[in-house]
């Protein structure tokens, strides 16, 4: 039996006195399109922060394809294979739509300082092969026209469609994103859900998303993960999360359910 | 070609040098310094004190005074850069004392306070002319590459680059090292032009004018710091009668461009044909109504 | 014995100058999370009010020193309201505000340069230098205790400030979240001018003493990177730490001066720093700024 992708062992992490994650623990199996939900600040984006070394744990384990990453760097943790997009986005705003793209996809074709000083050597292959997969995967996202753009000017449905591009193209092999459909309305919510399938699937990729949007979690995510207040409160398939009492507490609040 | 003209271009082509060092650095990796004037001191100094002193030859002298800069200027950046915040820039005041406390009490081996004269002239036109082609052109090829954008990405938002797998505290401390070198070849060839070298000449004035002259150009542009260390030079030249006011005005050069327009003269753009002919296209001039719009 | 009891006495009033200084450019940073190059031109502009008010109004030590902070403090004020303002109101970009900051530490300078001339100028003995017996432990000099004391005195009164006053309090919780604290309803560009207002005023208590130490030169304000030294060592950010910064400086300088070497202090403070960032770099005291991603 091969190793999960992505293992949770009793995750702990306190930001002073606040316990902003308590002994989470989950496992996700190789091609898993799974969701992470919960109210705000339930501490679905400390996780994912937790998992990219951008803080440290206090507790615990976290295991990528088998190997404890927890004691990582975050620009190790990325080289291992995993990427993620932010809440925010976090783009190159004064950058051009394809340099944001080429920034990522340059670390597969790596070439040295020499030959960057001189344009000798690997330069002149290796940046027409970047720039070929960045212009590539523009499109896969409906992006290539756009190309010579400023990133920072782009309508904001197309940033972050970049974000996803860009993540894409550090070629990992698990994806978390970030609330990818915040602000967007319900025909954008349902283009997205096409992409994510899309790119599920044709990148062979793990996939972790963290939403907001019901219908988009109920859709596409085969696994839900369900937190409050840093803790898992549920876990299942979307049906059974669905109608867990638990939840509906959580988002609805105890008065309504008793109502 | 008359003794001063070349000796102007001598000096621009010198002090480009320096100024494509600090653009690299400030303008495209976001750090500010306020000390690299020090680098400058320390690669004019070596380079007299090896071609005097121990009669090297001043090729290998100049590369040295370059080398050991950037050594320096490595030693300061790894316990500094990978601190996100100011950190450098207060301790880059610090190094440019420290440089000039050590130089002035140097004793017999630095001359101290009085100066370091009858260097060798061996920075003639075509010299100091092929070392900035030179090392032009490969600043020019350098950001045109993965490490140029890998140094805007650390600029741009550090915490997107290292989750895109980059190491930014190394990018951080590297570009650095290369403005060390470039500002140490500089100020050995500085050495070579005026044949005498003080500790007063790579003082505070000597970096803000550097900062001053990127600024001016254009945070992100090094054709920009070129046109701006150009009109720096010979603006300086020209109004050599209140040259008291010099301080005064780059303070206020700096303070103004920040507020008003702190991309500066050519913004990020690089001096092209392109560029040019763009400027005078409406293309342009939509796309840049556009640009401001969003803000930064 | 002697020796050693003076030259501390001498390093806490050093160190208390520095803390002056320091506190206030610590509190600049705790706000609007920049390196403020200019603090230092707050130190010469007291002390050079402070100069012409006695010559001009008869060596009354507290009338111009009263001039000298209110005169630095609203200087300040201005400074803020000119310069960084503008650039903050547009973009996020601190890089701006250091360089602009820096732009107008040259100007402050330069313009005394250019105006009053780069001479020494010694200020009329109005503060007393005369030698005092300490305690019978050690020969001190009545201004290294006098400045010691007046630290003191205005350290408490900015603790007081901060911990009992509205605008205290606005203040400390913009130190933890700017924005989150404009939603609250303070005015944020109040409150900013306010906290420029302070720290020209510390600077200018801290200038008018420097002066006596030193004599007064427009670069009088470059020993403020001691003071940003101090603020690292104690804690970017952190007030008490500034001040706790800012009395080991002044100790090591001072400890370094008498029994080794006057030349080595500078580099002594720079070893320092980079001991600090190396070791512990957020400071003694100084607080994780960690960034919402």
């Amino acid at each position: 039996m091969s190793e999960p992708v992505l293992k949770l062992d009793r995750t702990d992490k306190y930001f002073g006195g606040v316990h902003a994650v308590q002994e989470m623990s989950f496992t996700l199996e190789k091609g898993e399109l799974a969701g992470l939900i919960g109210p705000n600040g339930a501490g679905k984006t400390t996780i994912f922060n937790l998992i990219t070394g951008v803080y440290d744990v206090d507790g615990g384990k976290i295991l990528f394809e088998g190997e404890d990453i927890t004691p990582y760097k975050t620009y190790e943790v990325i080289r291992k294979g995993i990427a993620r997009t932010f809440q925010n986005l976090r783009l190159f705003p004064r950058s051009t739509v394809l340099e944001n793209v080429m920034t990522a996809c340059q670390q597969h074709h790596k070439y040295g300082f020499f030959e960057a000083a001189t344009h000798l050597g690997r330069w002149g292959s290796f940046e027409r092969e970047t720039r070929k997969q960045s212009m590539e995967l523009l499109e896969r996202v409906g992006l290539s026209h756009l190309a010579e753009q400023a990133a920072g000017t782009l309508p904001y449905g197309y940033q972050r469609r970049l974000e996803i591009a860009r993540a894409l193209s550090l070629q990992p092999r698990l994806l978390l994103l970030d609330e990818p459909a915040a602000g967007m309305n319900p025909d954008e919510v349902n283009d997205l859900n096409g992409l994510i399938k899309g790119i599920h699937r044709d990148f062979e990729l793990t996939v972790l998303v963290i939403e907001h949007h019901m219908d988009l979690v109920m859709e596409i995510c085969s696994h839900v993960i369900c937190m409050n207040f840093g803790a898992k409160i549920a876990e299942g398939d979307p049906e059974h999360v669905q109608n867990h009492p638990e939840i509906l507490k959580a988002y609805l609040g105890e008065e309504v359910l008793e109502a | 070609m008359s003794g001063y003209v070349e000796g102007i271009i001598i000096l621009l082509c010198v002090n480009g040098i320096a100024a494509l060092g600090v653009c690299l650095l400030t303008g495209f990796t976001g750090i500010f310094s306020l000390g690299h004037a020090g680098y400058m001191a320390i690669g004019a100094y070596t380079t007299a004190i090896m071609t005097l002193r121990y009669g090297i030859h001043w090729l290998p002298a100049v590369l040295a005074g370059g080398l050991i800069a950037m050594t320096v200027s490595y030693l300061i950046g790894v316990p500094t850069l990978k601190l996100m915040g100011d950190y450098y820039a207060i301790a880059s005041i610090g190094l440019g004392e420290a440089i000039r406390l050590v130089l002035e009490n140097g004793g017999n081996f630095t001359r101290g306070a009085r100066g370091y004269p009858g260097i060798e002239n061996f920075t003639t036109l075509p010299i100091a002319g092929g070392f900035f082609l030179v090392m032009a052109v490969l600043m020019f090829f350098l950001v045109r590459s993965n490490f140029g954008r890998a140094f805007k990405a650390c600029r741009d938002d550090y915490i997107a680059a290292s989750l895109l797998g980059f190491n930014t505290a190394r990018y951080r401390v590297f570009s650095l090292a290369i403005s060390g070198f470039y500002c140490g070849v500089a100020g050995a060839l500085m050495a070579g032009f005026l044949t005498f070298i003080q500790p007063v000449m790579f003082d505070s004035g000597k970096s803000t004018e550097l900062v001053a002259v990127v600024v001016f150009g254009g945070l992100g542009s090094l054709s920009g710091s070129l046109l701006g260390t150009m009109v720096l030079t010979l603006v300086t030249e020209l109004f050599r009668p209140i040259s008291q006011y010099r301080m005064l005005i780059y303070g206020i050069i700096l303070v103004i461009i920040m507020v008003a327009r702190p991309e500066g003269i050519m913004g990020q753009h690089e001096l092209s044909p392109r560029y040019i002919k763009s400027l005078f296209s409406r293309k342009h001039r939509t796309a840049k109504a556009t640009e401001g719009g969003s803000g930064l | 014995m002697d020796t050693l009891v003076q030259q501390i006495i001498n390093g806490l009033s050093l160190g208390s100058v520095y803390a002056l200084i320091a506190v206030g450019y610590s509190l600049v940073y705790s706000i609007l999370l920049f390196s403020n190059f200019s603090h230092g031109g707050f130190i010469v502009i007291g002390g050079y009010i402070c100069y012409y008010t006695l010559a001009a109004m008869g060596n009354n030590i507290w009338l111009s020193g009263f001039t000298a902070v209110m005169g630095a403090g609203l200087i300040a004020v201005l400074v803020e309201f000119l310069a960084y303002k503008p650039i903050r109101e547009r973009t996020s970009i601190t890089l701006y505000l250091l360089i602009a900051s820096m732009g107008m530490s040259i100007v402050i300078e330069n313009i005394f340069v250019v105006t009053v001339g780069g001479r020494f100028r010694a200020l009329p003995p109005v503060i007393p230098t005369n030698p005092v017996n300490f305690f019978g432990l050690a020969t001190t000099s009545a201004f290294d205790l006098l400045s010691l004391v007046t630290a003191i005195v205005f350290l408490a009164a900015l603790q007081l400030f901060l911990t009992k006053t509205k605008w205290g309090l606005a203040i400390r919780a913009a130190s933890y979240d700017l924005r989150t604290s404009g939603l609250m309803g303070v005015n944020v560009n109040r409150l900013i001018s306010i906290v420029f207002f302070v720290a020209g005023f510390l600077a200018a208590v801290g200038g008018i003493f420097l002066s006596v130490r030193y004599t007064l030169f427009p670069q009088l304000g470059g020993i403020t990177i001691k003071a940003f030294v101090a603020a690292v060592i104690g804690g970017l950010g952190s007030l008490p730490g500034a001040v706790l910064g800012s009395l080991i400086l002044g100790l090591a300088e001072m400890l370094t001066a008498g029994f080794i070497s006057s030349q080595l202090r500078d580099i002594v403070v720079f070893g320092m720093l980079i001991a600090t960032l190396l070791w512990r770099p957020s400071g003694l005291l100084g607080k994780q700024i960690s960034e919402k991603v």
